[in-house]
């Protein structure tokens, strides 16, 4: 039981630091803070994917379609918020279940390759099709979340705390959900399919499913952080889903390293902490991509396994029992 | 009543090479069933038709009647033909009871659903024990949290065919279980699959330690250059003229 | 009609060179060193600006500014073979990764160097060919054109006549099989480094007074080159080459008849539809995935 007790201080601990941290931070890091929550359920649906094995460029255009799709349903149908951010988020499910079938016929570097085109595609569509994406321009004025308040607490979801404790909420939940996933058997599938897909198949397992799942289910929570995004800064345009944004991505999962759950998380934390907040407060505006770059390279070369081997060596594994 | 597992007329081209030509045999239900043959017969290839790793370039293979040549790894799977793989293939980076767990695959069947709500207790509870029968059966339970990609060459072998053995077949296909290990452990081996054999599983064997098939195997194909060469129990193979032949000067290479 | 035709293949010929030379140095350094180079695209914009510096800005004669481009951004593949991709050989994600942090290194020193606006070169001739009213050929592009066919040219003679080529097309195939004919896998991936990188460099160059030089030109430049490696074959070069032709010629014709957005998405479903039909390229064999 101690353990059980200690683990209810330590977070109840962590959400305590949690609710008070955006008062300790300016206006503009609360506006970094807000991006950053939602970019950890980017990450975290990211490193769901790679789960099976395969290293996907188009999530963050996955993403991209939940903002998209959220958008238009409460501008074109009128949908309420919150509806419409589950609808924009079960819309980037099923649009990666439709490029599952052409994206699993290929492995590996082809794959990487393929997700690539794929989500270039769409994107290029959103830049072609003003009606209804918009065009280059995007969509703009997209509806906020409406206020709400609870007894003595006011949200007003233009504020940034607000929209943080809102968004910190939900994303908290997907990352409850995902982590229940990935240690139930179907996380344990995910795995094996990735370190011996031969071995999983000869037990029965189908393999192309298991990496279908963990696509659509990652792409699923991919676009409801897209629809959490686009619900705040009220406006998206193809170029915020660029393949530049991917890079982004792709480095905070491998500086944090993909071997647990935490790892890409540590690197979303890390390198936006770091990017946003100590490279600006220093002055390196310019010289921020440059850094950036330096320490992407420097953690390939000197900490291939991320910064979860660090965390790894201090806390020894503990492995799943029933 | 229809043969149970029938091999019928089995090919298989890689380019220019045949490696399989039109090979058929039989297999009883209930035997331990050797298939022997030089290096380079055609042995893995007939296993990776048999377990729809490869499709065939010509033939069929039938399971109680039903053809299963050509269906998916997973499909050949689910009909209850479980195979081993020649070279220790494991889940290298996942615990032996993990690995043990993913041969309850089919038995437990995981969803997503139940698995985050929390329905799937009983499932988890049932692939639990029957994994940790498997390491039993296998003497492998002392082991069950090392990472599979530790442990020494026969203990690998073994979770191998623990991992089938989770698996509940009705045939298994192993190819070479014995390599690795020392002649007490094959010994024991041996043992387990005559044990496996009584508890209705059918066993079709690849193996080069002529010792353990001739004492273990009910029945012993012979192949050479993917054809068949002879067929019978140990006794006949084990003086069969041609069987010697094609071992001491027919091989293409010697191992 | 004819004229637009006419017209459009001129300019798809042009495309087709120096998009040629990008992928088949894509192709060579995929090939040796087993990396997919993402920097590839900023090692291109490397060389536009070793012209915009030394010719624009420093008057030195253009083709002395091209030769300097491919020297200088050969070089810069010396240097990431030596920081990044040797000491990652082991990890080809690794490398792909470092190249990603190499490309926004060389961005942000392009932006801090000459800022983000874009270049105007002065042209390096005026001159027209005009083989009838509309259907005319910049001698600046001629230049690019002849200019790919020499070093296409050099290079195929290179890898097939010399010693040295030999032992890349050999390592190409199989790294460890050539070391053991005495070849150093070290000095054919810096020969692979140099030579790819000054290629994509070279091509920089020779464009650099026809298009706008700006720090992120590469983005483009690197989505057409993938297009065309994978189309070509992943390890083929001359596929390389020829699925340059094939792209730059349909790029051209719905850029004109449509619009440049709807070509990109052509291109793009063009190799999407290879990778599904026949992932190893229209000319590829072997499967290096
Ligand atoms: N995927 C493949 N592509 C091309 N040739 C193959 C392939 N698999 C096997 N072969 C060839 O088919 C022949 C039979 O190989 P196979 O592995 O079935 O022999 P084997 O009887 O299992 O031999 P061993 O006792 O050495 O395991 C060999 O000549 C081999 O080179
Ligand atoms: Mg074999």
């Amino acid at each position: 039981m101690p353990r059980t007790v200690l683990l209810v201080i330590l977070w109840a601990a962590v959400a305590a630091v949690l609710v008070a941290l955006p008062h300790a931070l300016s206006f503009s890091q609360q506006e970094i803070l807000v991006f950053m929550t939602i970019n950890l359920l980017v990450v975290a649906s990211y490193r769901l994917l790679t789960l099976t094995g395969e290293w996907s460029l188009g999530h963050v255009v996955i993403v991209g379609v939940g903002a998209y799709a959220s958008a238009l349903y409460t501008k074109e149908l009128g949908i309420p918020v919150p509806v419409s951010m589950l609808l924009g988020a079960c819309t980037s499910a099923l649009i990666a279940m439709g490029l599952s079938y052409p994206l699993f016929r290929m492995k590996g570097f082809y794959f990487l390759i393929g997700s690539f085109a794929a989500g270039e595609i769409i994107r290029l569509l959103w830049k072609r099709f003003r009606e209804p994406f918009g065009g280059p321009k995007g969509i703009k004025g997209i509806d906020p979340m409406p206020d709400f308040s609870i007894g003595i607490w006011d949200f007003d979801f233009f504020e940034p705390v607000s929209y943080y404790y809102f968004a910190g909420a939900v994303v908290a939940l997907c990352l409850w959900l995902l982590w229940r996933i990935e240690r139930s058997p179907v996380g344990l599938t995910f795995h094996a399919v990735h370190w011996q897909d031969k071995l999983a198949q000869s037990a029965g397992v189908n393999v192309r499913a298991y990496r279908t799942l963990a696509f659509v289910v990652a792409s699923g929570f991919a676009g409801l952080a897209g629809a959490l995004g686009a619900h705040y800064i009220g406006t998206i345009n193809p170029n915020g889903f660029d393949v530049e944004t991917m890079v982004f991505v792709l480095t905070w999962t491998i500086v944090g390293g993909t071997a647990t759950f935490y790892g890409p998380l540590m690197g979303c934390i890390a390198l936006t902490v770091l990017n946003e907040i100590v490279l600006r407060e220093m002055g390196f505006e310019q010289m921020r991509p440059l850094i950036y770059g330096a320490v992407l390279i420097l953690s390939i070369l000197f900490l291939p396994k991320g910064l979860e081997s660090l965390v790894q060596k201090l806390v020894k594994p503990r492995r799943v029992e029933p | 009543m229809n043969p149970f597992l029938e091999i019928d007329r089995l090919t298989m081209r890689f380019g220019g090479l045949t490696a399989v030509d039109g090979l058929s045999f039989t297999v009883e239900h209930g035997a331990i069933h050797g298939l022997i043959g030089p290096n380079g017969a055609g042995k893995t290839t007939t296993f990776n038709a048999i377990s729809g790793f490869y499709r065939p370039s010509g033939g069929e293979v039938r399971l109680r009647g039903e053809v299963i040549s050509g269906l998916s790894m997973h499909e050949v799977a689910r009909r209850g033909v479980i195979r081993t793989f020649q070279h220790s293939t494991l889940f290298a980076e996942m615990t032996v009871l993990e690995n043990a767990l993913m041969g309850t695959h089919m038995a437990f069947r995981p969803n997503v659903f139940a698995a985050i709500v929390g329905w799937d207790r009983e499932d988890r509870r049932g692939a639990y024990a029957r994994a940790v029968e498997a390491l039993e059966f296998f003497g492998l339970e002392g082991l069950r949290g090392e990472r599979a990609g530790d442990l020494a060459h026969g203990h690998q072998r073994a979770l191998g065919m623990a991992i089938a053995y989770a698996a509940h077949p009705d045939v298994v296909l192993l190819d070479e279980p014995f390599t690795g290990m020392n002649p007490e452990e094959t010994t024991r081996m041996m043992e387990l699959m005559r044990k496996l054999r009584d508890s209705g599983v059918t066993i079709l064997i690849v193996e080069h330690d002529m010792h353990a098939i001739m004492g273990l195997c009910d029945r012993i194909t012979c192949m050479s250059f993917g054809k068949l060469l002879a067929e019978g129990g140990p006794a006949e193979i084990r003086s069969h003229p041609d069987v010697i032949e094609a071992y001491l000067g027919g091989a293409r290479h010697v191992s | 009609m004819f004229d637009l035709l006419a017209q459009t293949g001129l300019n798809a010929l042009y495309a087709a060179s120096y998009i040629s030379l990008v992928a088949v140095g894509l192709v060579l350094i995929f090939g040796v060193m087993g990396v997919v180079n993402f920097a590839h695209g900023e090692l291109f914009m490397a060389g536009a600006y070793v012209v915009v510096a030394l010719y624009a800005g420093g008057g030195a004669p253009f083709l002395l500014a091209v030769a300097a481009g491919l020297g200088f951004v050969g070089l810069l593949g010396l240097l990431m073979e030596f920081a990044l991709f040797r000491p990652l050989r082991d990890n080809p994600l690794g490398g792909l990764v470092a190249s990603i942090g190499f490309l926004m290194i060389l961005q942000a020193t392009a932006v801090m160097g000459f800022g983000v606006r874009m270049e105007h070169i002065p042209p390096v001739t005026q001159e027209v060919i005009a083989f009838s009213e509309k259907v005319r050929l910049p001698m600046s592009r001629l230049y690019v054109i002849v200019a790919a066919v020499v070093l296409l040219g050099a290079l195929w003679y290179f890898l097939k006549r010399t010693r040295f080529g030999w032992a890349l097309r050999a390592s190409a195939q199989d790294a460890e099989a050539a070391a053991l004919q005495g070849i150093s896998i070290g000095q054919t991936a810096r020969i692979a480094m140099f030579i790819g990188a000054g290629l994509a460099g070279v091509a920089g160059a020779l464009t650099a007074p026809l298009v706008s030089v700006n720090p992120h030109m590469g983005h483009s430049v690197i989505v057409t080159a993938f297009i065309v490696i994978i189309v070509g074959g992943v390890g083929s070069l001359e596929g390389a080459v020829v699925a340059s032709v094939a792209y730059a010629f349909v790029h051209t014709l719905v850029t004109t008849f449509w619009d440049g957005v709807i070509a990109d998405i052509v291109g793009l479903s063009l190799m999407l539809v290879v990778l599904i039909v026949k992932p190893t390229g229209l000319f590829g064999t072997a499967d290096r995935a």
